[in-house]
Formats: structure tokens, C-alpha cells, sequence
């Protein structure tokens, strides 16, 4: 021990009285600091993480590769150790101490970076800094004996550089730490997950921007660790005191032994795509953590204010303040300003009933127009357009679960996905019948992932638990009898009774499909959150809508499913031609679409539909008499039925709306906070107000003049992140 | 027969090889406790491998081999904290001061002098703060012999101490070993200096090709030679007489041309040489000059190796 600290206190003095040293452990990170730092605006935001996280992995690297590497072999060659030799002291604690003083020696710097990104750019403390210095700790150390079994394996300074600076150099370029993984090709991103850096940079980021301890990155601080033992041993059972000892070639391969942590957690990876999801994440949080100052737009608040002139503050993903009058100076908020005079700012619209497992239309290859797999598509779709939140009422729970998480965490980029999971229908009810056209051994999947069917209040009461578990959204269940052409099992009212029961018992909103007005009276009655669609037969009594208003119960009308089915019924396809329609869907699923209204092959479909009265009036009747009963109005689309394509599907809806006469603000709120309380998000988004996240949507115009406006898109945000619109599409 | 208990040093019998290159061909030797060892040899002569073996620096691949009652082998650590070495071509960090360095070294061993009183005794306390890279070539060389003194050792193996010196340096680094014997340490060392080992050695032994050629006392590896000593004599003037007289003791004697100079040989000179005064005496011959010649070591050395020391 005695020996231990002195070696250490020596090796620290050294190395403080050592140029390189100094410049590689600290100044070079620091350049990069401020270089980074300032060309890359880090004031604006959460640029500064990423920038400090850089500078974090280039000190441990320099540290580790450079530091040990190279000190180790010089005391060698200039015959130091020589003299150690014919000392009592063995290889482990000249070792150990230098593993420890580059730890000692690296942490100033650290606190140095830290200080300084809070001081001159604003960065917040990291909320984990315990966690931060341990994982800073651990990554040193694991350098260093990198470092030290390089040392230990060549034969002198020149062989020394010859193995480190491609080391170094494919650790700096592929592990994210000067660019983001995010950026690579497919097959260089696998590539990253072999390189030890890389989680050195998952690592770091993870604990400053997601608050993560270092127990969160167990798999990265075990490979490091055991790099670290698996280093250390190598460099003392290989340790050489004199130059003369020369060492094979074929010995530089231990190098490799250390780096099989690296190799195995590489391997499963490439498999699991963990730490790639991770990667991405964090550089779509660093996006979403830019500044930004929306001046001079007109502010539609959502919940029915409207501020004619003001500015939006967006900092850290959220609303930082909402300024009403002249814009405050973008310069000394430390934002980048976007100029929205004339322009108006609004909540992101909201679609509370979609079907992201139907196309809406039909591609010429007819499995294309069911397939799951569209759905991403679609999401990005609807961000595309301004629709930043939707809700899947019914579509394959596990796959809408799985894409929940993708888009939810920001992995990939689109719309925000709620979701309802199977719906609760009776056995030959609503829902059931998509199963006509699978192939019979499809059919049991399909009615596990998408209907219940209880029989009694009990198994109703039971399934509604078990979904709770699964985390979902809400529950949806179906009261429809049909019409006498198509009928339907109506499911039964004390069944409906129990899953609304449930449904509330486990706080899920539960939303019900509605028929007709009889439908929408049960509905009511067992006391729904919202109904879905009303009625399009007939029109809805005052005792229910009265009841309604009185439970809180919304009322969505999918004017836009009943007019699709009443287009495609008569072949036209108006709704096609839409400028947004146009931008966002398939190619092929338009033109297959087009052909399919007017071909043969569908005429005995069309005609069956006409068979299905839906009436676009009658729905319109009890929206206009629900609002001025004065109903909750939320907006939804029922997308993914005929003609009604995923993506600006709440303007259409709106635009319905106005047509009947409800007034534009009404139907926005309904589109922005009413839709958000809906699903139990209003406390994050559906107004423009100061903590709430910054998703919004920026029009060119005034909708509150034309409705048309809204299609007319300017910018979206998604939680403080400017969407690049087209770029959408192109996520791999 | 002696014990190896009674020595410092007992080698019987050691043999090194790398590969099938033998080093060290099976050499036996002892060094007494007190007494100061020269090892001698030319270059590549297995010098060093038998020290390194004995500072256990390296394994040995036959042989007895015992230092201070331990086994170099095998009992290494214990070996290396009781002995001091100054080895030659041996470094510090550039910039580690005198006393760091001597507070560093001073940290490997279980036991320690003042460091202190040790940098004075050598004349570096001056120094101490000073880096190793300032260091003149002889302070350096006080500085190694200050550290290889830090654990108090009762054994030293200096290594060449007083190669690349400049005389003046080289003096006092003697006049210090010669402290140093005084003390009563054992030392092991090895030079390219015969004055150096005539003067400080006790006994040497001298190698050449793995084996120990030779080895006792500088004076008696000196009577070995085969170049007795030699009386010289001049006169002032030509000596007129016949033939020389048969002195006592001498081997051979020849008068030179010019009939003013005479080499008497003699197996016991100093004898001789009061005889040859006394006759010089009773010729009424005037002397102009006398010297004795004695066979070097050097002498010995090249008559034995056919090399010189230093090549």
C-alpha cells in the first residue's frame, strides 16, 4: 500500500509536470469545447449534452489510449522500469497506480467541462452527478487498460502510435462521440456496437439527458469493467521491465482478449438493437432540445383564447413562455428565432379514432391494403400533416404496443400513438366480421390481438383487467345492431355495463361505438367517455344528448367515415385529389384506389355499401344539436375506412364540421384540448401554455377566417423538435 | 570443504543457456561477507548474465546458487529488499526530483535510511529539489548509488559505477566505494577498470566465453602471471666490469649495449633489489635511476583472455 501511494502521488506529480500529458487530458477537450460550442450555438439548448458527452469520450480516450499507452512504453524504452526492476516492487501495483492516477488526473478536467457548459452555455447540473463521475470512473479505468495492454504488447514508442491512433481514431468517428450514430447507414451503425466508445457514449448521454444511474447501463459498465479486469491481468502477466525483451507480433492479438466484452455485447447488440434504440433516442431528445422563439404569430391557445399577436418561447422540448404584443429579442433568450407574422400557431390536432391496420383505400396487390406494416407509414404520415397525436380504436394490440414504444420514445419519428386495444363486441358483432375474409387458421390470432368477446359481466370485468396490465390507452367496446342487410350481434347492455364499469375502475376512458340513436342512448347511459360516431341513421333523442352533456360524455362524429363510404359509394374520389392526401400517401395505394372506385371488380362492394346507409346530414344534425346542448365535441376520422387516407384527416374532419355549421374555434378546440382530455393528455399537450410540451403546428394564414388555412402548413413541431417534414419518410 | 552458510555469495556449478546458447558454462565461485568481488571480463564474456542471476533478475538454468542465504530463484522479492544494485544505463523520469525519487524508491523496500542524511553523505542535498533531467553525469551516478542505498543493504552489486565518468568524478565515486567497503557491506562489482579493481577489489574473478578463468587476490592473480616482476636499473656512466653476478632470488639478468642499463628479473624483487644496490655500491658505479615493474592486471587479463578489458 505504502508503495502503492507513493507511486501514485509520483505518477500524478509526473504527469501534472508533463506538457503532453496536460494538453491531451485538458486542453484538448477543452478546444474541442469551445470550438463545438460555439459553432454549434450550444446556448440554443440541449446541444450543449451532446457536446459536453463528446468532449467527455475524446478526455477518456486521450486519457486512457494516449495516457497510459504511451507513458507505459516510454518508462520502458528510456529504461525506467529497468531500474524499478531490480526493486522488490512487482508489476501490479505500477499498474494499478497508473490506472488510478488517470482517473484522479481525468475528473478535474470533467468538473471543468461541467462548470463551464452551466456557465457559459446554460446547461442544467446533470440530476444523476454521482452516477455521472462513477460511469466516468469505470469508463477510465476500462481505457486506461486498454491503454496499458497496448503497452504491453509492442515493442516500442513507434509500434505503440501504429496500434493506438487507428484505436483512437475508429473509437472517435464510430461511437457517436463526433458524429451520431443516428446519421450512419444501416450497416455502420452495427458496426458502432463493437466499438467500446460507443457505449461510453449511450453511457454518458443516457445519465445527462435521460437523469439514468449508472445501474440503468449495467450491460455497458459490466463490459467495461470486465475489459478492465481482462486488461489489467494481460498487462501484468505480459508486463516487461527492459527494451530488450521483445514480444512476437503474434502477441499484439491479446489486445483483442480485452476487447472480447466488447465482441460478445457487440454480437448481442447487432441482435437486440438495444443500445441502437438508445442511440437513437438520445439524438432525437437532443432535437427535440433546441431554443426557439415563434414570433409574431397569431396564438390559437387551444382552449378557446386567441392571442392576435405573440411569441412562442420553446426551450428544452417544452413551452417556455408565451410573450402576447412585440416579440422579446431571440438573441439574449439564447433562441433561434422563426418569423410567423401572418402565420398562426396552434395546438397539434389530435384524431381520436383511426384504424392503422386498414389503408383506407386499396392497392392493386390486395394484401397491401391490410398490412400491419403500413402503419409507420402512416404514423409519419399524419405528423407529416400537422396530426400529432391519433388514436388506434382497433387494430392488432401487439403491434400497436410495439409502435407505441418506437414513436413514443422518439426512436423513430411520427405521430403520437394511443391506443384502445381489442375491441369488446359480441360474438357475430361489430368487428368480428373483418375475420370472414382471413384464411381460417389466421382467425384465432386474429380475434385474440383484436375483439373481445365476453359472455358475461364477469369475463367482461376480467378481460378489461388483463388489458389494464398491458398498459393500453383506453378501452373501446362496440353497440351496434347494424342494418337490416347487415346485421350485427348487439352485445349486451349488462355486459357493456360491466366493461364500462371496469373500464372506469381501472381509470381508462372507454369510448363506444355507437349505431344508431338507440346505441348512442345505452351508451350514454351506462356512461360512456365518448361515443364514436353517434348515429348516421337517425338522429340522436334530447334525453340522451341531455345526459351526455350532463355525465360529461363526448360525442365524436367521424363525419369523414360516413362521408368516404357515401364517395366510394358512388365512385367519387374527390377526396383523393387533396393537395396533403397527395403529399403523404403510397403512389400506388392513390392510383389503386382511383381504379378501384370505378372498377368492375367492385361494383357488387359499392353497391353493397349504398346497402349501408350512412348519412353525412344525419351525423351533421346530431353534431350541431350535441353542440348546442352544449356536448363535449372531440375529433376523430375513422381513417383507414374507404377513402378516408391516413394523414390530414382532422382538417377534412374540421372542414365537414364547418360545413354543418359548428364555428371553426368550437371545432378546433374539439381537435386540440377536448381531444387531449379525451385521452387523458392535457396535461402535456392540446394547448399552447407555458410547461406544456411544445407540439404545435404552424399554418400559414388564418383558419379561424378559412378553414382551408389549416391545411396550409407551415412548420410542425413535435415536443420542441422542428420536424423536417419530408425527411420523415426516409427513416430507416 | 566449506558450507555456503559462511558466504555471502555461493555459486557452484551455474549454467545459463537461451536457447542453444550457453552464457554461462557451469562456474563456481564465493564471495566472503565484507569482501568487495570484481567480476572481470571482456564483452559478451557472461558477466552480466551471472550477475543478473545473482540479483534475481533472471532464472538460472543449472547450478547452486545462494545470496545472503537466499535463492535468487525462488525467493526473489525478499532477495531484491535486502540487496542494493546500481545498475548501469538506468533511467529516472526527467522530471522526478532528487527526493521524490529517493522517497520513491525508499517506498519499495520494508526498510529505510534518512533519506536526508543519505542525500548529504553523496552530496546531493543541494540538489534536492532539482530535476533528475539537471543532473550532471556525476551527480546522476550519486543519485544511483543513493538509491541502491536507500534500504540500507547489506550486499551491493554495482554495475560498471564509474564508466562514462570524467576522472574527477570517477574519484570520488571510488574514494565512495571505498566508504562504502569500509562499512563492512559486501559488494559485487564489475568493471572495465583494472586500476579501479586493483584498488577497490578484495578478490576478482575474471571471465571469458562462460567460465571463470581466474580469480583470488589482485596480487596473487599478479604472482600468477607469467611476466614476473622486473628490477630496472640505470647507471650515469657505462659499466666496464665482465659478467653480472647471480643476485639472490633472480631469474635472469641482461646488461644493455650501451652497458648503462640492467633488467634483473626476480621472483622476490624487493630481495633482489638490496643486493643490486649493495653491488652497485661496491663497483663504484654512480645510479642514475630505479624502477620496479610489476605484471598488471591488465597484463594478466590479456595474457589470460587474449583481449584487452576495454574494447
Amino acid at each position: 500500500m505504502k508503495t502503492f501511494l507513493a507511486l501514485m502521488r509520483i505518477d500524478l506529480k509526473l504527469a501534472l509536470r508533463n506538457r503532453t500529458v496536460l494538453f491531451f487530458n485538458y486542453f484538448f477537450p477543452l478546444i474541442f469545447f469551445f470550438i463545438f460550442g460555439f459553432s454549434m450555438s450550444a446556448e440554443q439548448g440541449s446541444r450543449i449534452i451532446y457536446i459536453i458527452t463528446m468532449c467527455f469520450a475524446i478526455g477518456v480516450l486521450g486519457n486512457g489510449l494516449f495516457g497510459a499507452g504511451m507513458r507505459a512504453v516510454e518508462d520502458r524504452e528510456t529504461n525506467v522500469l529497468r531500474r524499478y526492476k531490480v526493486t522488490p516492487i512487482t508489476p501490479v501495483p505500477l499498474l494499478v497506480a497508473s490506472l488510478v492516477t488517470g482517473v484522479i488526473l481525468y475528473l478535474p478536467g470533467l468538473i471543468v467541462l461541467l462548470i463551464l457548459a452551466n456557465r457559459l452555455f446554460g446547461m442544467a447540473v446533470p440530476a444523476n452527478l454521482i452516477s455521472l463521475f462513477l460511469f466516468a470512473i469505470v469508463a477510465c479505468i476500462a481505457f486506461r487498460s486498454m491503454g496499458l495492454i497496448i503497452a504491453s504488447v509492442v515493442n516500442s514508442s513507434q509500434e505503440s502510435l501504429i496500434l493506438i491512433q487507428p484505436l483512437y481514431m475508429a473509437m472517435l468517428f464510430l461511437s457517436g462521440a463526433t458524429f451520431p450514430i443516428s446519421f450512419f447507414p444501416e450497416w455502420l451503425q452495427i458496426v458502432t456496437q463493437f466499438i467500446p466508445a460507443t457505449y461510453l457514449m449511450t453511457g454518458t448521454a443516457g445519465i445527462l439527458q435521460h437523469g439514468e444511474s449508472i445501474l440503468d447501463n449495467w450491460l455497458s459498465v459490466v463490459a467495461l469493467l470486465v475489459t478492465a479486469a481482462i486488461g489489467t491481468f494481460i498487462a501484468t502477466k505480459l508486463f516487461r521491465w527492459e527494451k530488450e525483451e521483445k514480444l512476437r507480433n503474434s502477441a499484439k492479438l491479446w489486445v483483442l482478449a480485452a476487447l472480447a466484452p466488447f465482441l460478445l455485447l457487440g454480437v448481442y447488440q447487432s441482435w437486440s438493437r438495444e443500445d441502437l434504440s438508445k442511440a437513437k433516442i438520445l439524438a432525437r431528445d437532443l432535437s427535440r432540445g433546441r431554443t426557439w422563439l415563434i414570433q409574431n404569430a397569431r396564438i390559437f391557445v387551444g382552449d378557446g383564447r386567441v392571442i392576435e399577436s405573440g411569441s412562442v418561447l420553446i426551450r428544452g422540448g417544452r413551452i417556455a413562455e408565451i410573450y402576447e404584443g412585440p416579440a422579446p429579442d431571440a438573441k439574449s433568450l439564447k433562441a433561434e428565432p422563426i418569423e410567423a407574422a401572418g402565420k398562426t400557431l396552434l395546438p397539434g390536432l389530435i384524431d381520436v379514432h383511426v384504424h392503422l391496420g386498414a389503408s383506407g383505400g386499396f392497392y392493386d396487390d390486395q394484401s397491401k391494403s391490410y398490412d400491419p406494416k403500413n402503419a409507420e407509414h402512416e404514423l409519419q404520415a399524419y405528423l407529416y400533416s400537422g396530426v400529432t397525436a391519433v388514436r388506434s380504436a382497433g387494430d392488432p394490440i401487439d403491434d400497436m404496443l410495439k409502435l407505441r414504444r418506437l414513436y413514443g420514445s422518439g426512436e423513430k419519428l411520427g405521430t403520437e400513438l394511443f391506443l384502445c386495444g381489442p375491441l369488446f363486441t359480441a360474438e357475430g358483432g361489430h368487428g368480428t366480421q373483418f375475420a370472414k375474409f382471413m384464411p381460417e387458421e389466421m382467425r384465432p390470432a386474429f380475434f385474440a390481438s383484436f375483439v373481445r368477446t365476453p359472455k358475461t359481466p364477469e369475463e367482461a370485468r376480467q378481460q378489461v383487467g388483463e388489458l389494464a396490465l398491458k398498459r393500453i390507452d383506453s378501452i373501446k367496446a362496440v353497440l351496434e345492431s347494424g342494418v337490416p342487410v347487415y346485421p350485427f350481434h348487439r352485445l349486451d347492455v349488462n355486459v357493456l355495463a360491466a366493461v364500462t364499469s371496469e373500464a372506469r375502475a381501472k381509470n381508462l376512458p372507454i369510448s363506444i361505438h355507437t349505431g344508431n340513436a338507440a346505441d348512442v342512448a345505452d351508451a350514454a347511459k351506462v356512461g360512456a367517455s365518448s361515443i364514436e360516431h353517434g348515429s348516421f341513421l337517425d338522429e340522436i333523442s334530447d334525453e340522451t344528448i341531455s345526459e351526455m352533456k350532463a355525465k360529461g360524455i363526448a360525442l365524436n362524429p367521424t363525419l369523414s367515415v360516413a362521408e368516404g363510404f357515401t364517395n366510394f359509394a358512388r365512385g367519387d374520389t374527390s377526396l383523393l385529389k387533396r393537395s396533403l392526401v397527395q403529399q403523404v400517401s403510397p403512389k400506388d395505394l392513390i392510383a389503386g384506389t382511383e381504379s378501384a372506385a370505378k372498377a368492375e371488380k367492385w361494383a357488387g362492394l359499392r353497391q353493397g355499401i349504398q346497402h349501408f346507409p350512412m348519412s353525412v346530414d344525419q351525423g351533421s344534425k346530431n353534431l350541431i344539436k350535441a353542440w348546442r346542448a352544449g356536448v363535449t365535441l372531440v375529433t376523430g376520422s375513422d381513417a383507414g375506412n374507404f377513402l378516408v387516407l391516413h394523414g390530414p384527416t382532422v382538417q377534412h374532419e374540421i372542414e365537414l364540421w364547418v360545413a354543418a355549421g359548428i364555428p371553426i374555434e368550437v371545432a378546433l378546440q374539439a381537435a386540440t384540448l377536448n381531444a387531449a382530455k379525451l385521452l387523458r393528455a392535457d396535461s402535456r399537450f392540446g394547448t399552447i401554455e407555458k410547461g406544456k410540451e411544445a407540439t404545435l403546428l404552424l399554418v400559414d394564414g388564418n383558419p379561424l377566417h378559412d378553414v382551408k388555412a389549416l391545411s396550409a402548413i407551415s412548420a410542425v413541431f413535435m415536443k420542441g423538435e422542428r420536424v423536417a417534414r419530408t425527411e420523415l419518410f426516409k427513416q430507416k | 570443504m566449506a558450507t555456503n552458510n559462511e558466504f555471502a555469495i555461493y555459486v557452484r556449478g551455474l549454467r545459463k543457456s537461451y536457447g542453444n546458447f550457453e552464457a554461462v558454462k557451469g562456474i563456481d565461485f564465493e564471495v566472503r561477507p565484507g569482501e568487495v568481488f570484481g567480476l572481470l571480463g571482456p564483452n559478451g564474456a557472461g558477466k552480466t548474465t551471472t550477475v543478473e542471476i545473482l540479483e534475481g533478475l533472471r532464472p538460472r538454468s543449472a547450478g547452486e546458487v545462494t545470496v545472503l542465504d537466499f535463492d535468487p530463484d525462488r525467493q526473489k522479492q525478499k532477495l531484491k529488499d535486502r540487496i542494493g544494485v546500481c545498475l548501469q544505463a538506468t533511467n529516472l523520469p526527467d522530471k522526478i526530483t532528487v527526493r521524490e525519487a529517493l522517497d520513491l524508491f525508499g517506498s519499495f523496500y520494508t526498510r529505510t535510511v534518512n533519506g536526508e542524511a543519505l542525500l548529504k553523505r553523496l552530496q546531493l542535498w543541494e540538489k534536492k529539489d532539482a530535476y533528475y533531467a539537471t543532473l550532471s553525469g556525476g551527480q546522476k551516478q550519486r543519485l544511483a548509488i543513493a538509491l541502491a542505498l536507500i534500504n540500507d543493504p547489506q550486499m551491493l552489486f554495482l554495475d560498471e559505477p564509474t564508466s562514462g565518468l570524467d576522472p574527477q568524478v570517477r574519484l570520488e565515486i571510488r574514494d565512495l566505494i571505498e566508504e562504502l567497503r569500509a562499512e563492512k557491506r559486501t559488494i559485487v562489482m564489475t568493471t572495465h577498470y583494472i586500476e579501479e579493481a586493483e584498488r577497490l577489489c578484495d578478490r576478482v574473478a575474471i571471465i571469458d566465453n562462460g567460465q571463470i578463468i581466474a580469480s583470488g587476490s589482485p596480487r596473487e592473480l599478479q604472482a600468477k602471471s607469467a611476466n614476473q616482476a622486473a628490477i630496472e636499473i640505470a647507471f650515469t656512466q657505462p659499466w666496464r666490469g665482465g659478467e653480472l653476478p647471480v643476485w639472490p632470488h633472480a631469474i635472469r639478468s641482461t646488461l644493455s649495449d650501451d652497458r648503462r642499463h640492467i633488467k634483473v628479473t626476480s621472483e622476490h624483487p624487493a630481495r633482489t633489489l638490496v643486493e643490486i644496490v649493495k653491488w652497485i655500491d661496491s663497483q663504484g658505479i654512480e645510479l642514475d635511476d630505479v624502477r620496479l615493474n610489476r605484471p598488471t592486471l591488465e597484463d594478466v587479463f590479456i595474457e589470460l583472455t587474449g583481449k584487452k578489458l576495454r574494447e
